[in-house]
């Protein structure tokens, strides 16, 4: 069923995406932050938090500082604020960038290395972010505190001087940036911080599934989504809500959770049907909805008619996701699923069109291996393989450029192939200037034969008639190869 | 479609950019899927985004990016070689994407995009990208964070442009590679060591024996022990060569238009504050007065 910012009576309640707006952000001229939506918080720490931006209320950022949400509503994303008082106030400042600094001859020749080189006991320390919370001290009045109490700081080379001024800032700095939630950052944001929820998928093999599935607009996608709608947001982000995305899940519910945070048009979230796995067996009858005489329905309550019409209006999605899926041609295929690969192809490639992919994804190669193997032995598909993605990040400094020194050790494994209608070997598919003239021979004595018997009565004994079945003329046999190919030779989809 | 000889055949397939990209006619290097996914994913390429790019070479990109933006988004793509130009003009007319993509013949380097206030990303794949930076920000639109990204294969082309970025106010600077790795599937034997050793064995008595019927019948009987035990897995095997490099990817974050007019933080203001300090005591001083 379409996802509606309804809750279905029931015991499982579903992940309930709230409607926050009916416009796509790309299409507004001066986007900005809007209430009840979600909001990426980015910190000078690193630290990314997610929020979600209720009208009237206090913001956290723990140590960081507190902040009125009313206060950041209406805003552009993208500009960075500073917490400069005790009553949840903000105003923007200049974007923290990095800092260059530039070479010099300080080296750590001389440089004391232990704890006594930090004049300020803890207990001053201490004091002094007290006082900083308190807004009694600026933070930078604190670091230079620290920094004037540390008897080795002129001794430190400048990147190291910078590193600590930086390492200080990160941690008194009461400055924030608010990104907003894309496919992008959210994938970030979740393989950073809770990479089991995605299983592990990792930003660029995720954006490699949505590629080779040629996931656009005005196309039709089947998904089978374990990494709670994180596949099905991307699909829906680039789609755009152009076109028909089908979710098949686990339970009676989707737990599609990532789908709330991209603060997803009422457009995008209507594309997005799903249907619980229990619905999509073809044998099983379809559940009659029973529409209520007039009369019943005119006796009934306020409250009776609603609920009845509440459920009408859930049982007619219901039917139209199904039907959806049952009449198939899906443009592509993906799969992210704890059930054995090559079961879940084989029971949903009957529904894909002809020339188009299946994208599997898992964290473990080894759970691909034998769907690869079985679609390489098959002759309905091509292009199979298993591809592993590698991405790797620098640091980009003027004089200190260089890879990152911790990173991802894994983002997953992609299994692709492209579905095709194979044309078991028929010799009469086979052009050749000899078996044309053969053919037109035959052919021709079939049409004396056929016009003779035409005088005659017009029964035919069973021997010629499996000869006209057999040899049928060549012009035939190309045309019904050439209708084999239309059906999954459609025209070039709406893109222009 | 089975050829004349009957021995071969071919599969007629639904045209898709990825498929154009592995076989389009290379007129410069192109880019493949793992980077062309991962750009633009981002620089948050969806439907209704307006992109522009820069060179436009032989189109590998600019087909995939029509495909990410269509229906409502547009592509301003720039050649600076008049043949290219051209021969991509005319691949983008013929696949039906002329109403997305828009192409020029233009030198970005040294004459700018001539945009202004119209694009949600830009993409640089040229030999001096920074060249053209100052101009790719003011074709961005003001009222929304943006997202660039420059495509070089040699470190000191990133060292330069990440300079330029940086001087013209872009943000959040850091950089990629990515790179993807085949693994072909294929079944192996499993033998038992032990049955090994056994078979061995018997082999070389045969050897001793006459070669009668006798002989042969221990032998088939040891080759049947064998086939038993023989059972096969899969595994997964690399390949002996695989792509190692096609380029850094540089990407940043142009920020709204009000950003230039906004003060500092009090923490920004702290650079300047400890290089003054570096005219205070020296280290000798302090140390005497320690």
């Amino acid at each position: 069923m379409a996802i509606t910012p309804t809750t279905a009576a029931g015991s499982t309640k579903p992940t309930i995406v709230p409607v926050t707006t009916t416009t796509d952000d790309i299409e507004e001229e001066f986007p900005h932050i809007r209430e009840n939506q979600y909001v990426l918080i980015h910190m000078p720490s690193g630290n990314v938090k997610m929020i979600n931006l209720k009208p009237k209320s206090q913001v956290s950022l723990g140590k960081f500082g507190t902040f009125s949400s009313d206060n950041l509503i209406d805003k552009p994303f993208g500009l960075s604020y500073e917490i400069y008082d005790q009553k949840g106030n903000i105003r923007p400042v200049r974007n923290w960038a990095l800092a260059t600094v530039e070479e010099t001859n300080a080296n750590n020749q001389n440089i004391l290395d232990n704890a006594d080189v930090q004049k300020l006991t803890h207990e001053e320390v201490e004091k002094l972010k007290q006082e900083g919370l308190k807004g009694n001290m600026k933070h930078d009045e604190i670091i230079n505190k620290i920094i004037e109490s540390h008897s080795e700081f002129d001794k430190k080379t400048e990147f190291s001087k910078a590193k600590y001024i930086q390492r200080k800032r990160k941690k008194f700095m009461k400055v924030f940036t608010p990104v907003r939630p894309t496919l992008y950052s959210l994938a970030q944001f979740f393989f950073t911080k809770n990479p089991d929820k995605i299983k592990s998928m990792r930003v660029d093999t995720l954006s490699q599934i949505i590629s080779l599935a040629n996931v656009h607009a005005n196309s039709k996608m089947l998904v089978v989504d374990d990494t709670q709608g994180l596949v099905v947001s991307a699909v829906a982000e680039r789609m755009g809500g152009y076109g028909k995305i089908v979710g098949i899940h686990d339970g009676d519910h989707q737990n599609y959770d990532v789908m709330r945070y991209m603060n997803f048009s009422k457009r995008i979230l209507e594309s997005v049907h799903t249907i619980p796995l229990s619905k999509i067996d073809p044998n099983e009858p379809e559940e009659e909805f029973v529409p209520r005489s007039e009369e019943e329905v005119a006796a009934m309550s306020e409250g009776e008619l609603r609920g009845y019409e509440r459920r009408q209006k859930v049982a007619a999605a219901k039917a139209e996701t199904r039907k959806l899926f049952f009449d198939g041609g899906f443009d592509g295929l993906i799969i992210s699923s704890q059930y054995t690969p090559e079961t879940v192809i084989k029971a949903l490639v009957p529904y894909l069109s002809g020339s188009r992919r299946i994208v599997v994804y898992s964290h473990s190669k080894e759970v691909l291996l034998e769907a690869a193997h079985y679609m390489r032995k098959s002759t309905e598909y091509l292009a199979v393989d298993i591809t592993e993605s590698n991405l790797r990040q620098y640091q980009v400094l003027p004089g200190r450029t260089h890879p990152e020194m911790t990173t991802s050790a894994g983002g997953g494994y992609i299994l692709s192939a492209i579905k095709i209608i194979d044309c078991p070997f028929d010799m009469s598919q086979v052009y050749s200037e000899s078996n044309a003239r053969r053919k037109k021979r035959r052919s021709e004595k079939q049409q004396k034969k056929k016009d003779e018997k035409a005088l005659e009565d017009k029964e035919q004994t069973t021997e010629e008639k499996e000869k006209t079945l057999e040899e049928k003329p060549v012009e035939e046999v190309q045309k019904e190869t050439d209708d084999k190919m239309d059906t999954k030779e459609d025209d070039v989809p709406t893109t222009a | 479609m089975i050829s004349t000889t009957q021995r071969g055949f071919v599969y007629l397939l639904h045209p898709t950019p990825e498929l154009w990209t592995l076989c389009l006619p290379h007129r410069t290097q192109i880019l493949y899927i793992a980077d062309i996914s991962f750009i633009s994913t981002y620089l948050d390429m969806k439907p209704g985004s307006t992109v522009i790019e820069s060179g436009t070479g032989s189109g590998s990109f600019s087909h995939s990016i029509a495909r990410t933006i269509a229906p409502t988004g547009k592509l301003y793509t720039f050649e600076y070689h008049a043949e290219r130009t051209a021969a991509a003009a005319k691949e983008f007319e013929e696949h039906g994407l002329s109403d997305i993509i828009t192409i020029q013949q233009r030198d970005v380097c040294k004459d700018g995009f001539g945009m202004e206030n119209v694009a949600n990303a830009v993409f640089l794949d040229l030999p001096a990208p920074w060249e053209a930076i100052a101009s790719a920000k003011a074709s961005f639109l003001k009222h929304r964070t943006g997202k660039i990204c420059t495509f070089s294969p040699c470190i000191e082309q990133v060292a330069r442009s990440v300079e330029a970025l940086n001087e013209n106010g872009f943000v959040d600077i850091t950089m990629y590679e990515c790179l993807v790795r085949s693994h072909d599937v294929t079944p192996i034997k499993k033998i038992d060591f032990a049955d090994a050793i056994k078979a061995a064995r018997q082999r070389q008595q045969h050897g001793k024996k006459r070669p009668l019927e006798d002989g042969e019948e221990n032998e088939k009987v040891s080759e049947a022990e064998l086939t038993e035990t023989i059972s096969t897995m899969l595994v997964s095997k690399t390949p002996q060569e695989t792509r190692g490099h096609t380029s850094y990817l540089t990407f940043a974050t142009f920020l709204p238009a009000i950003e230039n007019n906004l003060e500092p933080s009090a923490a920004d203001n702290l650079m300047e504050t400890v290089a003054v300090d570096k005219d205070v005591p020296t280290n000798e001083e302090k140390e005497t007065s320690n």
